[in-house]
């Protein structure tokens, strides 16, 4: 069995990171937090080590791929967690870490290159057997090529950001007249959260569920997938409430789909944990694009299996084989997130930085919360707005909802507004419960 | 000095270090990236603007750092006196006492101090200030535009989503003139601070 880690460099911040530094501790390895100014004094820091990257601003930090694999150098560790968001899909970040003796620990840069590159990826899956939605063939190169490309495939349509992932740098256009600023938009959005201005653009579907599946896979060859998790619950294409299994789809799909995704995912030569996501538009689930890296929601396919992917991505970087085969990942129960941000539901979702003056998590039977945050904490302006994930997991769907309900009423947070009372409103509605929702509205919110 | 003439010919980068203020006025010179220092002063030496402190190594390129334009003084301590530690971004290079070299030429940092005194226009919410649509537009205001409520402001960046701040509130005249924009593009800004400066219309 190859060795493990001494030292991991956690090149992201907030929950992530402390997720990260969680793994790090069950495998007896030193986490290496690299931080902005903004998070210097963030408790999740305290008594650990820590590398200055540059000032708040993410662009001289976070994202400024140098200062990370140096600061991992000069911090002596000889692997990198990159978290999600942030740089964790740019291929020159892993590139540079093989090249100054570090171990990225997510898929080699070729894969991640080749998924980033819509047209290839789209390729790719098709002949692994997934099938697709129709859109651009790769990077948009002007408003012209927008303007053609919308046209051909037909209005709505929807541009997103080439690098991005957790719904920024998206925008529909619905007729010809708003592709500029669509376009405009969406690339202004990717220059400032992923540092690049690429966009492409898809067939919008509507009334479509947004689903996708959990992939695991080694270097040697193994890939399996941890179930399929319901995304449709969504804000501006950003996610509020995730959970598996979808309560929309067949078991017949669900196993064809998660099967296929697992072997197409074997097909590109992935590595590590991924996301396939789809998109479920009448009864077929349809592939948008492949995460390469760990999501926010990866917690709701631990819970349901049982499973650690952290620390099994940490295992795989190391060399070492797939410590489980398909038939030994049990998919049990039924689980739900909810995502708690700073933001101001009853003002239009407005981002509220500030200092959290109370904070009580709930606790109890099949309840975890993930979070940085605890009393004190300020909340800077600089980068995203979410504070914590409940995730429940209960006998079956309406059981977890009683039990998230339950969470959510007990959960005591003052300071800052939060999302709480939007989740508890939309769990308690009729749409939530029946299923009867999809991507265009949020079942039993305004 | 031989580091000097070596980060010439290896670098491709030259960067001024951030100068920030001490407690007992010495002014500190900080490192601008993380990486490995070597250290090209002692203490005692003079430094002015554009001195080259030492040089930088990040991933094994090596990089001079140079003193920024509003340091001058003698040094009083310096960070390296053994070989090449690791720095963060922000840690110590060199202390200077900007007292003990009141050498002719050397730059005093004028404030500019701009009056908020009159009608001003704030930041309803802090975050990152742009003044354009777009990199390659004209911005929204310049000296003398007319404000109405609903005139577009700026765009204001708060976790990593653009909003669009628009003219009103209370306290604020219906019409208004823009005398001046009193942050520039990109500029964190925080709730409550002036925007612009107004006169009534």
């Amino acid at each position: 069995m190859p060795p493990l880690f001494h030292r991991i460099l956690i090149a992201n911040r907030g929950e992530v990171a402390v997720r990260v530094a969680r793994a790090c501790d069950a495998l007896g390895i030193t986490p290496v937090f690299a931080l902005s100014e903004a998070d210097r004094a963030a408790p999740y820091t305290r008594d650990r080590e820590v590398v200055v990257l540059g000032p708040a601003r993410a662009a001289q930090s976070y994202l400024d791929v140098e200062r990370v694999v140096q600061a991992a150098v000069q911090a002596r560790c000889s692997a990198l967690h990159p978290g999600w968001g942030f740089l964790s899909e740019n291929p020159l970040l892993a590139t540079l870490c093989a090249q100054h003796g570090v171990t990225f620990i997510g898929p080699p840069p070729h894969v991640t290159t080749l998924m980033g590159s819509k047209t290839r990826a789209k390729a790719a899956m098709r002949a692994a057997g997934m099938q697709l939605i129709p859109g651009s063939d790769g990077v948009l190169t002007s408003v012209e090529h927008a303007k053609a490309v919308a046209a051909d495939v037909g209005f709505p349509v929807l541009f997103k950001a080439e690098n991005g992932g957790g719904g920024r740098g998206m925008r529909i256009a619905r007729s010809a007249g708003e592709v500029e600023t669509a376009y405009g938009e969406a690339q202004a959005e990717a220059r400032a959260a992923f540092g690049g201005d690429r966009v492409f653009l898809e067939k919008l579907v509507e009334a479509g569920r947004h689903v996708e599946i959990q992939i695991l896979a080694d270097r040697y060859g193994h890939a399996v997938h941890l179930g399929e998790r319901d995304c449709t619950v969504q804000r501006n294409h950003q996610k509020l409430i995730e959970e598996s299994p979808s309560p929309a789809i067949s078991n017949d799909v669900r196993a064809a789909t998660c099967a296929a995704a697992a072997r197409a995912a074997a097909a590109v030569g992935y590595v590590g944990a991924g996301t396939m996501e789809l998109l479920l538009d009448g009864d077929v689930l349809r592939f948008m694009e492949m995460n390469c890296r760990l999501q926010v929601e990866h917690t709701v396919s631990e819970e349901r299996t049982g499973k650690d992917l952290v620390t099994a991505q940490i295992e795989i970087a190391a060399g070492r084989p797939l410590a489980w085969t398909q038939d030994t990942i049990p998919l049990t129960g039924h689980v739900i997130e909810c995502r708690i941000n700073a933001e101001d539901p009853a003002n239009g979702f407005a981002p509220a930085p500030g200092t959290i003056t109370t904070w009580r998590p709930p606790v109890g039977d099949g309840i975890r919360v993930d979070t940085h945050v605890e009393a004190g904490y300020v909340v800077p302006p600089f980068y995203d707005s979410l504070l914590a994930k409940i995730i429940v997991t209960g006998r079956d769907r309406d059981d977890a909802i009683a039990r998230m309900l339950a969470a959510l009423a007990a959960f005591e947070v003052t300071g800052v507004p939060t999302t709480i009372p939007m989740h508890a409103q939309i769990l308690a509605s009729d749409a939530f419960r029946t299923g009867a929702y999809d991507t265009r509205a949020i079942p039993g919110w305004p | 000095m031989r580091v000097h003439e070596k980060s010439v010919i290896a670098t491709a980068r030259t960067i001024n270090a951030a100068p920030s203020a001490a407690a007992d006025a010495a002014i500190v010179l900080a490192s601008p990236l993380p990486g490995l220092f070597r250290i090209a002063l002692k203490v005692g030496d003079v430094v002015r603007p554009g001195t080259v402190l030492g040089e930088l190594e990040v991933l094994g390129q090596l990089i001079a750092v140079v003193a920024p334009p509003t340091a001058s003084g003698a040094v009083t301590a310096i960070c390296g006196a053994h070989a090449r530690p690791a720095v963060d971004h922000g840690a110590m290079l060199v202390t200077l006492d900007p007292h003990a070299s009141a050498a002719p030429g050397a730059v005093t940092a004028a404030a500019a101090t701009t009056s908020t005194t009159g009608l001003v226009f704030r930041a309803p919410t802090s975050g990152r200030f742009y003044g354009r649509p777009g990199p390659d537009k004209p911005a929204f205001l310049t000296a003398g535009a007319e404000l109405v409520p609903g005139t577009t402001v700026c765009l204001l960046e708060v976790m990593k989503t653009f909003h669009r701040v628009t003219y009103g509130g209370t306290g604020l005249p219906e019409r208004a003139r823009v005398r001046d924009v009193l942050v520039a593009d990109g500029d964190d800004v925080n709730a409550g601070d002036a925007l612009l400066a107004l006169d009534p219309a």
